[in-house]
Formats: structure tokens, C-alpha cells, sequence
């Protein structure tokens, strides 16, 4: 065969196929959604690949990170609400009530009852950092540790939890969905219940391109919105940007806050120039002396030397996100300025960033540690 | 026979795109550390420093910069592109070496770098991103980054496992009106014959105990365990990090050599004696490599 004719029958099999064949072409194409660039945060950002977020993405995953339509009949009911498309509403206005342990006695009956699933905003409160509230410790909830707050973790690349045992957010929608001491959930009903309703199969498509729901794509839509939720307009962030001034006594505890002859914080909450306010890397803060808690950093790394330790949390609107520590031992800001002061326990496993420990701590004058929460508490973003 | 040549002409291009040039290399540096002539083994309390402190390491993070080699000619050439500025970190083994960029192949007779970053290289948040971000030195204290974080315990007075950072950047007086920088730069001996097409090896040692001697002896227990703020440690430290580095090529590497002590002296070597730039040459000439290319 003549070399030109060979070229020729190429091209046109090749047309003929092209031109025959479906198109692929998606029926819409969703809108990429712009992460903002805050002063002094990574410029690296923890989104993977098979989940580029996108504005439709981001606004299906809030919907159903709010919606109750996850929730079973008989809650529904229980609360009797008109409108139950904001979960978080009805469980503030619950909160608001004088017998305020009620909600917590609903979620734990919730849980306990098979697939009366809960959403993630009946734990997860935009007024508390997206955590519970001041009475979410790990006894109330029923948790193994108390709550972290869901903000900024776009910019978190070492693993979430108090362990890092989560590597990514999608994993933690799943592992929240289905650990029994959490929403408890069976996705197969999850799933079944969003197929069936009348809007979220359209929502998928345009998320997504398919109204075939599945439950990876639900955590890949819940894992877009928590990732959008960028806190960085607080008081400090628009002193860094020369916007506005901090008093004296806010000036005096970022001094102490940010030098090692101070209180020390920043070896490992940051500040400054890492204005995530943490280096999501993991301490023993000497809160114990011994260790008993099989949930520790110890349980993933095996390494003796990581027993009692754990993610050093993120200080942004850390007013706004007590009961502190893994535990939730501390139920106030002074309670855990008091404890850096005074009462850090020594142990081999204690990080060697608190070298204090000797002293029992930083040794703050009581001046110094209301200047020290003054500072704090110019960490408060508002949603 | 005019398809075939355009074929061999087109061939002939491809491949000599392809081809890699014969009068470049690269080179790999690596990082390891020794104390009390040994390799460093992490957290374990089996360390002596001159002042007599017995001590631990738990983790060593710090930066290097301006890396260059120096040819047969004198001239100083960049090992890096870009900015040639490298952070080390004990907890990471991705950072435990480096690459240059192509050099000229030919002999090289010198490295010199800066331990930690002068003044035009340590800028305030030109590092946004971790690991390096958390290396950051707050603007009070100087700004910019630490050097260096070298963190562990010593067995202090009360014979109390204490912690200690050392922790090198940027000093200041006591009302945080001066600043003094504590960087210094580091020129060594070198017998690397750069080749094209094999794997060109420098490694690169700290040996921990010259923090802490020559020529000032540097005790934990008169500094604590933090010295940030404490322009005298930083001092003496940037004094006596003068010999705190060794090189060598891959065929000296001291992990190729099974006991290198042994291996050059016959027997354990007598405190002080250490793979410094002084005494560098005549180890060389001791040394039967492990692996020899």
C-alpha cells in the first residue's frame, strides 16, 4: 500500500470514528471555586486531586452538612419545626432552653437508634468554630476525645484528629458517619435517602455530573464545604495588615505569646509569620505524668517517645471552642493559661519545647496571664 | 532512499535530544551527625559533652545556604539553582539530601556555605509553608527563622532529665532594640572529581559535640535550657560551630566504612580527635574506602 493512501484511510477512519462516537462531553461543567490567599498562611493547600473543589461542590456539601433531611422521621417530629432545612437552628433554639441537656440525651438516643442519622452540624456549631460548645466534653458527647474546630484545615497536611490518624477529609466524613460514638449511620440509608429526595440527585449533577448518588461523593461535597470554611479576619489578622491597632495589654500578651523567655506558645501553636496558629505537629504538653489513653499519638507511630502526645490545636477563636485540651479537662482560658503557668507535669515523654517543665511551667504573674488571653481572644473570627 | 534518510535524520535528532551531555554532572549531598565519635542514635541518654553534661537528641532541624564548590580554577560555582538555600530536618528523610544543580565536570577543591541564612536570604515569611514555616523567629527577637533547632535532655545538677533548645537565629539585647545575626560561613577541603553519568557523592557531617567545645566550652548547666534570648549562647555557639562540619567524597563516605575510627586510627581514637577540616587530609590518607567506584 502507497504510503498516501495509508495516511489517507487513517484520517478518515479516524473522523468517521470521532464523529460517530457519543459525545463525552459533561452536561455541566461546575464553576472552579477561588480559596482566598490569607497573609502569612501556607500557600500549599491539602485538596486532592479527585476532589477539586468547586462552588456547586462547596454548596452541596454545606446542604448537606446542614440539611436534615439525614435525619430519621421520629426526630423530626420530636422537634417540630417547620422548617427543618437548617439543622443547626433547631439544635441552637434546643441549646437555648433552660434543660439544655436535653440535646444531648436526643443525640445520644439518635445514635442509638439504627439509621435515624444525625448531620454534622447537630455537633458541629458555626458560633462555637464549627465545635459543639462550652459542654462538649468527651463524657458528654459520648466521644473519644472532646471536639476540634473544623476551620482552616484546607491548609492542614498532617493528618486530622487530636492523633492524625485521619489522612484526609473525606476519610473523616466517612469515620464520622459510621464510629458509634458519633453520627452512627448507615451510608447505604444515607444514600438511599438522597437518591429519593426531590432535589439532591439534581445538585449532584451539577456538582458532580451524575445523579447517581454514592456516599464517596457525599464525603467528597462535605469534605469541599469544610474545607471553604477560611477563618482570617480576626482582630489580629487585620493588625497584621495594618488595619486596625491592639491595646497595650493585647500587645503585651502577643510578646509573651511569641517569646521563649515568655509564655512560649508559639514553638508550637505559630503565630505571626505561620498564622494558622499551629504547626499541626504533635506534643505531650505535660499535662500527665502517666498515659492511659489508647488514642494517643503513641497508637499510630508505636514510638514510645509519642505517648501522651497530640496535635497542637489551632488557636484561632480559641475563646470561642472550651472545653480544651484532648480531654476537655480545662473548661476556660484561665484554667489552661493557669495550667502552662504552674502545672505542667514532667515525664519522659514530655516534649522537650517545654522546658519549663522544671518550674512547673512558664511562671506568669497573674498580670501577665490576663495579658496573655487578652492576646487570645484576639484570635476570634466571626463565621 | 529519500524516506530513509529523513528517518535517519529525524532519528539522529531525537536522540541527541535525548542524550545527556557528557561535560555536566550532579551531585548528591547527604547529612548525617556524630557524637562521641559514633553515628547519632536518637533519644537515648548515652551522650557526654565536654562540659562533662550527659545529654540526649531528640530531633535537629536547621538551614543552610549559599552552597558553593569551588573548581580546580578558584572559582566559586552555585550547587544549587534558585535561591540554594536547604532545610534539614532529622524527623523527615526527604530532606536528608540534597541535589545540585549541573556542574562542570572536573575537580573541585572546596565547599563553603553559610550555616543558617544571612541577612538578605532570612527574610520574614519567605517561607509559607511547613516545614519550614515552623522554623519561623518571631519579629520581636529579629525575625526571619531559626538556623537552627537542635532539641534534647541533659542530666542537669539536680540529676533531673531537663530539656534543652538550642535554638540559633537571630540575637538581641535585652530591650530587643539591636540585633545581631549569628550566622557564619563554613569553607572545607574537597577531593571531588565530578564525573557525567554516575552518582557523585558528598557527605556532609555535623558532629554535634564541637557545639559545645573549641573554643568555648559550652555547659547546659550554666544556660538552661533556652537561649533564644540569651545573646552570650548564641554567641559562643556561632563561635565554636567553626569546626562543627566535615566532608567528604562518596568514597571517604564515613558510613561506607564499617569502623571508621578504627579503620584510620587501628584503635578508638582519643578525645578530641575528630574528622575536622585540620586534620582532614591526613585522615584521607588513612582510609581504605568500603566502596570504591
Amino acid at each position: 500500500m502507497k504510503p498516501s493512501l495509508f495516511l489517507f484511510l487513517t484520517v478518515a477512519i479516524t473522523m468517521l470514528w470521532t464523529g460517530c462516537k457519543p459525545s463525552e462531553e459533561p452536561t455541566h461543567q461546575p464553576t472552579p471555586y477561588q480559596m482566598p490567599s490569607p497573609l502569612f498562611f501556607p500557600t500549599v493547600t491539602n485538596i486532592p486531586s479527585d476532589n477539586p473543589m468547586t462552588e456547586e461542590g462547596v454548596a452541596l456539601g454545606k446542604l448537606l452538612f446542614f440539611d436534615s433531611l439525614l435525619l430519621s422521621t421520629e426526630i423530626k417530629s420530636l422537634r417540630d419545626t417547620p422548617h427543618s432545612s437548617l439543622l443547626s437552628t433547631e439544635t441552637k433554639s434546643l441549646r437555648d432552653t433552660p434543660n439544655s441537656s436535653l440535646l444531648s440525651t436526643e443525640i445520644k438516643s439518635l445514635r442509638d437508634t439504627p439509621n435515624s442519622s444525625l448531620s454534622c452540624s447537630s455537633c458541629h456549631h458555626p458560633e462555637h468554630s464549627f465545635e459543639y460548645g462550652p459542654e462538649a466534653s468527651p463524657d458528654f458527647l459520648g466521644t473519644h476525645h472532646a471536639m476540634l474546630p473544623l476551620i482552616n484545615l484546607a491548609w492542614n497536611t498532617n493528618g486530622f484528629g487530636w492523633n492524625g490518624s485521619v489522612a484526609t477529609l473525606e476519610d473523616m466524613v466517612y469515620a464520622a458517619y459510621t464510629d458509634p460514638t458519633e453520627i452512627n449511620a448507615d451510608t447505604a440509608e444515607v444514600v438511599k435517602r438522597l437518591q429519593q429526595s426531590d432535589t439532591y440527585p439534581t445538585l449532584f449533577e451539577k456538582a458532580f455530573n451524575t445523579k447517581t448518588i454514592t456516599f464517596i461523593l457525599v464525603e467528597k461535597a462535605i469534605a469541599q464545604y469544610v474545607r471553604s470554611l477560611v477563618f482570617c479576619n480576626s482582630k489580629f489578622d487585620r493588625y497584621l495588615r495594618g488595619e486596625t491597632q491592639l491595646s497595650q495589654d493585647e500587645l503585651n500578651g502577643y510578646m509573651l505569646f511569641i517569646t521563649e523567655e515568655g509564655a512560649d506558645c508559639f514553638h508550637c501553636h505559630g503565630g505571626g509569620s505561620n498564622a494558622l496558629f499551629t504547626t499541626n505537629l504533635f506534643y505531650n504538653n505535660g499535662l500527665d505524668s502517666e498515659f492511659q489513653d489508647p488514642n494517643d499519638r503513641f497508637a499510630i507511630t508505636h514510638d514510645p517517645a509519642d505517648r501522651g502526645a497530640y496535635k497542637a490545636p489551632a488557636l484561632r477563636n480559641i475563646a470561642l471552642t472550651a472545653p480544651y485540651m484532648h480531654d476537655g479537662r480545662f473548661n476556660t482560658l484561665e484554667e489552661v493559661i493557669d495550667f502552662y503557668s504552674d502545672s505542667v507535669q514532667y515525664s519522659e515523654q514530655v516534649s522537650p519545647l517545654m522546658h519549663h517543665v522544671m518550674q512547673g511551667g512558664v511562671q506568669l504573674t497573674e498580670q501577665e496571664k490576663q495579658q496573655l488571653k487578652a492576646f487570645l481572644n484576639t484570635l476570634t473570627d466571626t463565621p | 532512499m529519500k524516506q530513509t534518510l529523513w528517518m535517519m535524520i529525524l532519528c539522529l535528532a531525537f536522540f541527541s535530544a535525548c542524550h545527556k551531555a557528557d561535560d555536566t554532572g550532579v551531585v548528591n549531598l547527604g547529612i548525617d551527625y556524630y557524637i562521641n565519635e559514633d553515628p547519632l542514635v536518637f533519644n537515648t541518654l548515652r551522650y557526654q559533652n565536654e562540659a562533662g553534661n550527659r545529654l540526649m537528641i531528640t530531633e535537629i532541624q536547621w538551614f543552610v545556604s549559599r552552597v558553593m564548590l569551588q573548581d580546580k580554577n578558584g572559582e566559586w560555582i552555585p550547587f544549587g539553582a534558585g535561591d540554594n538555600l536547604y532545610y534539614f530536618d532529622t524527623d523527615l528523610p526527604e530532606t536528608h539530601h540534597i541535589q545540585s544543580q549541573e556542574l562542570p565536570v572536573g575537580h573541585y577543591q572546596a565547599i563553603r556555605f553559610t550555616f543558617g541564612l544571612d541577612e538578605e536570604d532570612n527574610i520574614t515569611g519567605r517561607f509559607p509553608n511547613p516545614p519550614e514555616s515552623n522554623m519561623f523567629w518571631p519579629v520581636p527577637l529579629g525575625g526571619g527563622y531559626h538556623y537552627m533547632k537542635m532539641n534534647g535532655r541533659w542530666l542537669n545538677e539536680k540529676q533531673e532529665l531537663a530539656p534543652f533548645n538550642l535554638h540559633l537565629g537571630t540575637g538581641q539585647n535585652a530591650d530587643h532594640t539591636v540585633f545581631y545575626p549569628n550566622h557564619f560561613s563554613v569553607t572545607l577541603p574537597l577531593d571531588l572529581h565530578l564525573e557525567a553519568n554516575r552518582k557523585n557523592h558528598l557527605q556532609l557531617t555535623m558532629i554535634i559535640d564541637n557545639w559545645f567545645r573549641t573554643p568555648h566550652t559550652y555547659d547546659l548547666n550554666h544556660f538552661g535550657g533556652a537561649i533564644m534570648q540569651n545573646q552570650e549562647a548564641q554567641q559562643i555557639l556561632k563561635e565554636n560551630g567553626h569546626d562543627v562540619f566535615s566532608i567528604c567524597t562518596q568514597n571517604t563516605r564515613w558510613s561506607d566504612i564499617a569502623d571508621p575510627v578504627k579503620a584510620i586510627m587501628g584503635k578508638a581514637a582519643p578525645k578530641p580527635h575528630f574528622y575536622t577540616k585540620e586534620n582532614m587530609k591526613e585522615l584521607l590518607s588513612h582510609i581504605t574506602p568500603k566502596n570504591s567506584h
